[in-house]
């Protein structure tokens, strides 16, 4: 590969990786839909994971296996980042496992994806209560008889 | 004894325990707390061995140093493994006979928790991480109630997203240096992580570990989680696990930030989490809500001690953690029985005098009234905070010191509910295996009151052992230095 290839290939993948993050982190922040937010929790994870493969990625390597015992003559790409991504997949795939168990735990108890209707419903069993986004705590109720006893 | 045990014991027991409840109830019952008191028994015989020997660093596999994963084991690391474990093994006391699924989260939390202190690999510490994040999730929800789960879904997708970020920090890491071992990392740190992208790959990690330590923009779960989980739950993840995030940010300063401006983002991160923390309190109308916020801001409190560089920090976070572990959980259990609404509170030392003492001496140590070992831990970070030249620090301890303020006006507007006539809606008597717990963690809490001056020097060593850079690197990378060039 000349070199102006190499930095297409670079340049490509980094934007590849920083692209997926950015779309996974805003998809995580500004959705409301409770799968919309898992999906961009997938894409986060790959960015990250496409991030850490560009990082070990050398140009005109070899995949870092021995041959016959020996270490082959051309340059390898790096190993270390290849085993930390197969980790990352695989941690990566069982949290989404767990977190699509939760949603339907979740949905059969309220019958609702919404996460800021989840808020709502939590805060008032919580003793909080949810007023257009923004949590407002109740006033006791007793709490003001308590108050004029005391006084 | 090798360190190794403290994470594969509790490890293997979490995986093996469904296979033996399936044939024997009666021994898998038992078998948790066993394991528990076992690797209690070898943290023990580890900490006589390194006080003797000095820290020692183990190479996994029987790889030499920058290739292979190493655990470090000096004293902080093994006090924070004895917390863990301890921690765990009384909130064990208060569990009724249920499923086995929590026990086996209860063992892997420990595992992991024990792994966090231990490991001195980067990628090692996010998979620990991961391990315990992942248990607390389900723990999170093992009261089975539709807000438990929806309280745990939310606090998956903000840890879940914690973690990609600490991945994304750790790869930064990897990128600029080309190694993963903490000790290689202190050596090679000055050169080549002192520039912006070695502050944004600690800004990253900070946050991604910040979910579980309770740091300020990402502690939104805190609230919920603790006020729909069981109390012993709360109890271990507010005052036990969420200092372990903040042990490995203190790792992370000492041996590879420790000359950067990265103290002082975790010193905002920490300001910041004490006022939100405490100022929520104050507005917060649930006892579980109040405890939670009041968690917030006590972990705010450890960071800002773990951000003034040198011994003294390192001593004083480490009080107001072991403190903040004793009290917190102890807390907690009362709230299985007195939790929700404030005003059920009222007359509720008429209830029971005896949980209501309880409160009060915790809550007092809490602020910080001068006999008790709160007021010691304050003081020390206080001390500690005012002997750097440095502004920043000391408005960090004028926030400390309204905050406290705030802290007395809450909790003592508790007490005060406590003491009122009984009404109608009056909380119950808290219950006995509620109390076992928190009345065991009292016992250890009044033995350290009267231990107060040996738990100061043996804190001092442990401080400045944790604080040696150099003794981490030599001892942790084999002598020659040819063997940091192949990778």
């Amino acid at each position: 590969m000349t070199i102006e290839e190499s930095a297409l290939l670079y340049i490509l993948s980094y934007t590849g990786a920083i692209g997926l993050i950015l779309l996974g982190i805003s998809a995580m922040v500004m959705c409301r839909h409770l799968i919309r937010i898992i999906f961009g929790l997938i894409l986060l994870e790959s960015g990250v994971n496409l991030f850490l493969i560009t990082v070990g990625y050398r140009v005109n390597a070899v995949a870092p296996i021995l041959v016959d015992g020996k270490i082959p003559e051309a340059a390898m790409v790096d190993p270390i980042p290849q085993a930390l991504v197969l980790t990352a997949i695989v941690i990566g795939v069982a949290v989404q496992a767990l977190a699509l168990a939760l949603v339907i735990k979740t949905y059969k108890a309220y019958r609702t994806l919404d996460t800021q209707e989840l808020a709502q419903e939590l805060a008032q069993e919580t003793g909080t209560r949810i007023v257009k986004g923004t949590p407002v705590y109740l006033v006791a109720p007793a709490g003001k008889i308590v108050e004029e006893k005391s006084i | 004894m090798n360190a190794v045990w403290l994470i594969a014991l509790p490890l293997l027991g979490a995986f093996l325990l469904p296979i033996i409840y399936r044939r024997f109830m009666v021994i898998g019952y038992w078998a948790g707390p066993f394991i528990l008191l076992a690797n209690l028994g070898i943290a023990f015989e580890i900490w006589r061995d390194i006080s003797l020997n000095g820290a020692q660093s183990i190479a996994m596999g029987g790889f030499p140093a920058p290739i292979g994963i190493t655990f470090y084991v000096d004293k902080l690391a093994l006090l924070f493994a004895i917390m863990v474990i301890l921690g765990t093994l009384i909130l064990w006391f208060g569990k009724k006979k249920g499923p086995v699924q929590e026990d086996t989260l209860l063992l892997l939390i420990v595992a992991g928790g024990c792994g966090l202190a231990l490991s001195g690999d980067l990628f090692n510490i996010y998979v620990f991480y991961e391990i315990v994040a992942v248990a607390s999730y389900g723990l999170a929800a093992s009261r089975r109630s539709g807000a438990g789960y929806a309280a745990s879904l939310r606090f998956l997708i903000l840890g879940a997203l914690g973690s990609s970020l600490l991945l994304l920090g750790i790869a930064l890491i990897y990128a600029a240096t080309g190694t993963l071992n903490l000790a290689h990392l202190a050596q090679l740190a000055p050169q080549m992580l002192n520039g912006s992208v070695g502050l944004a790959a600690f800004a990253l990690i900070l946050i991604g570990l910040g979910v579980k330590a309770e740091l300020f923009p990402v502690n939104t779960w805190v609230p919920e989680v603790y006020a729909t989980a069981p109390a012993r739950i709360s109890g271990l993840l507010g005052g036990i696990v969420s200092k372990l995030a903040l042990l490995v940010v203190l790792r992370l300063l000492v041996l590879v930030y420790a000359d950067t401006s990265a103290p002082l983002l975790l010193l905002s991160l920490g300001v910041l989490g004490v006022l939100t923390g405490e100022l929520a309190a104050l507005r917060a109308t649930d006892l579980r809500q109040v405890l939670a916020y009041s968690s917030i801001g006590q972990l705010g409190l450890v960071a800002i001690a773990f951000a003034i560089p040198g011994p003294a920090g390192i001593i004083a976070g480490i009080a107001i953690a072991l403190h903040h572990a004793l009290v917190k959980p102890a807390l907690f259990m009362l709230t299985e029985a007195w939790g929700g609404q404030l005003n059920r509170l009222v007359g509720a030392a008429q209830v029971s005098m005896l949980s209501a003492l309880l409160f009060i001496v915790l809550v007092l140590s809490l602020i910080g009234i001068p006999p008790l070992p709160g007021f010691w831990a304050k003081f020390l970070l206080v001390k500690g905070a005012l002997g750097i030249e440095n502004g920043w620090y000391h408005i960090a301890i004028a926030v400390v010191l309204i905050a406290t303020v705030i802290e007395t006006a809450y909790f003592l507007r508790i007490v005060r509910f406590m003491f009122q006539e009984k009404t109608q809606q009056t909380v119950d008597k808290p219950y006995k295996c509620d109390l076992v717990p928190a009345l065991s963690l009292l016992t250890i809490f009044f033995v350290s009151l009267f231990t107060i001056g040996l738990i100061g020097k043996s804190l001092t060593t442990v401080a400045e052992e944790a604080a040696d850079r150099k003794a981490y690197i030599d001892k942790t990378l084999p002598s020659e230095k040819a063997n940091g060039n192949l990778i």
